[in-house]
């Protein structure tokens, strides 16, 4: 009953808050739900797998224009471009997983920075394909040919496409398959003396969170119509790893508070005008120092502190 | 004699990243993460530097031999204001309050001297000197001669220094330092005050060449980190060779090709490099058996 509750009240208020916000709000509740998804991914290469990227940007990138190259040029179904950009991006994360199979931490940190970068650039150079410098217009989001003209009705598909991840990620991390990650998480040597096939789960993980954040890239494009490889930098890459810290890498709630945090702590923090960006810099650091464990430990704190008040 | 030109800006250029990556490698030797505010400490200096030219009047040289101290100073403040608290938690955290103070340094340096680009006084002679028939850059020569001190000192500190064996004590095993009396929490402190140290010279130096603004390091910092991992980024020497190579292969590169397209050649030559030595170049990885 207890995580029940509260989960029946999120499902309930993700669904009717539109009724209550005007376009500009659907718009923030898309995006929201759109870097959610890059949370929920993060979640699982950082937080279940141990293994670092800073390059996802990187595969963001791939997803959107994918999506929006198939459905421009080939005149594809929207649904058919997200699944095919899932899949792209996972075939590129696989690429990437390569030197995870070889280097670790501050290295493999680089080896995915050096990706992401390659990526865009070549993104920006195929100037046919992507428009380049100039950028490409990316269609709405479409539903069985009727197309999603407002933000308001994609929102509702972007939802039941996070539910979906939702899913996966839950029952992965309760399945064979999250526990071997956990173990060679914990210790790779044990871990792969008890039988994990490390070099196959490393490719994995990698290659799932990849293709969950390339089709929240597609979502992505084809929220905001148009195009450019400046939505695809390093500073993006950094801002998805912290929102997925912020929110809390081990729970499916931390990565929902990290996409909510990402979409609205601008919008926010804009009425301090030019100290807007030193305002999120503290924050991050007072969160770190507050809330080390993410805003998803937010009700356990509350109640520790609610038990030491009444004792 | 054409190569000669080439081959010292290149030196030069590397000598900075070098200087940024030597100061990465110090801090992730003592808290066991990458400061992602390391170049903006240094552009937040070189404005102070900037700020003390102009209105103290100090000499050139003068700035130039207070940005160590400084420097040292505010990279000692920042670890035990922002990092001790935390270093017992997960690295992770430690690397996002680094980006933390990243934006907070970004953002206060736009505050207080505007987004405009300023002119920084050059340290050395502007007229080119005649080194064996070829036009050579004095301020490239500055440069590496003042890093290559700057490395030197660092040699004698860590290698036969009583601190600086401590130093490298605690970042080895910080269970036996601190069994050997040797205060762990108080070496964090220093390596944060010298890797500030360094990277406020590193960002004097680099002035008069570029511009001053807020935007200055945010790619040296990259080349720093990327130079230091392909050396090896668990030893200082190898770190600041790899820096050092980084900047003479791009000087090459750019004389081909682009510079965003030697930005992407400079990442794929280091992915390669990482597939084939996981440990950087110059660094061998202990083969671990069971």
């Amino acid at each position: 009953m207890r995580t029940v509750l509260p989960a029946l009240a999120a499902v309930a208020s993700a669904l009717t808050a539109p009724l209550f916000l005007g376009p500009y709000g659907h718009y923030l509740l898309c995006m929201a739900a759109i870097y959610a998804m890059v949370a929920l991914s993060l979640g699982l290469l950082l937080g279940l797998g141990g293994q670092i990227s800073i390059g996802h940007a990187g595969f963001w990138a791939v997803g959107a224009y994918g999506s929006a190259i198939l459905v421009q040029k080939l005149a594809l179904p929207f649904l058919l471009s997200l699944l095919a950009s899932g899949l792209l991006a996972g075939l590129v994360g696989l690429l990437v997983a390569l030197p995870a199979l070889r280097v670790r931490g501050h290295y493999l940190a680089i080896a995915t920075l050096g990706f992401s970068l390659v990526i865009v650039h070549i993104l920006y150079e195929w100037d046919g394909l992507t428009g380049g410098r100039q950028g490409m217009f990316v269609s709405r989001p479409s539903l069985f040919g009727h197309e999603l003209g407002s933000d308001f009705q994609a929102y509702y598909l972007i939802l039941a496409v996070l539910a979906l991840f939702v899913w996966i990620v839950v029952n992965l991390r309760r399945s064979l398959g999250g526990l071997s990650l956990s173990a060679l998480r914990l210790s790779d040597v044990a871990a792969q003396s008890c039988g994990v096939n490390r070099a196959g789960a490393t490719l994995f993980v990698f290659a799932l969170s990849a293709a969950i954040t390339g089709v929240s890239g597609a979502f992505y494009g084809a929220i905001l119509g148009q195009l450019s490889t400046d939505s695809f930098t390093l500073v993006v890459s950094l801002s998805f790893l912290t929102m997925a810290i912020v929110g809390g890498l081990n729970s499916v709630v931390g990565a929902l508070l990290g996409g909510i945090f990402l979409a609205y702590a601008p919008e926010v923090l804009r009425a301090f005008e030019q100290w807007q960006m030193f305002i999120y810099g503290a924050l991050l650091v007072a969160f770190m120092h507050f809330l080390p464990d993410g805003l998803a430990s937010l009700p356990r704190r509350l109640a520790r502190i609610g038990r030491r008040g009444d004792a | 004699m054409t190569w000669l030109p080439l081959l010292l800006s290149g030196l030069a250029v590397g000598s900075i990243y070098a200087l940024i990556g030597l100061a990465l490698v110090i801090i992730n030797k003592a808290t066991d993460v990458v400061n992602f505010a390391q170049g903006e400490i240094a552009m937040f200096g070189t404005f102070v530097a900037l700020s003390a030219l102009n209105a103290a009047g100090l000499p050139v040289i003068v700035v130039l031999l207070l940005a160590l101290p400084c420097g040292f100073l505010l990279g000692a403040l920042l670890e035990l204001v922002f990092i001790k608290p935390i270093s017992d938690g997960p690295p992770l955290n430690v690397l996002i309050v680094t980006l933390g103070l990243f934006f907070m340094f970004n953002s206060l340096a736009g505050i207080v001297w505007g987004f405009d680009p300023y002119r920084f006084p050059s340290l050395f002679p502007t007229e080119p000197i005649a080194v064996a028939g070829a036009a050579v850059s004095p301020a490239s020569l500055g440069i590496i001669a003042v890093t290559l001190v700057l490395m030197a000192a660092l040699y004698l500190f860590f290698e036969h220094s009583r601190y600086g064996t401590a130093m490298r004590a605690a970042s080895m095993n910080p269970f036996a330092a601190r069994l050997m009396g040797i205060k762990v929490g108080r070496v964090a402190t220093v390596s944060w005050g010298l890797a500030a140290g360094l990277s406020v010279v590193s960002g004097i130096l680099i002035a008069p060449l570029t511009f001053v603004d807020q935007q200055m390091m945010i790619s040296i910092i990259l080349k720093g980190f990327a130079g230091a991992i392909l050396g090896g980024f668990t030893s200082l020497p190898a770190a600041a060779a790899g820096c050092l190579l980084l900047g003479v292969t791009e000087a090459y590169v750019g004389t081909l090709a682009t510079s965003t397209l030697k930005d992407s050649f400079a990442f794929a030559l280091i992915i390669l490099v990482l597939m084939l030595r996981p440990g950087g170049l110059f660094v061998k990885v202990a083969r671990r058996k069971v």
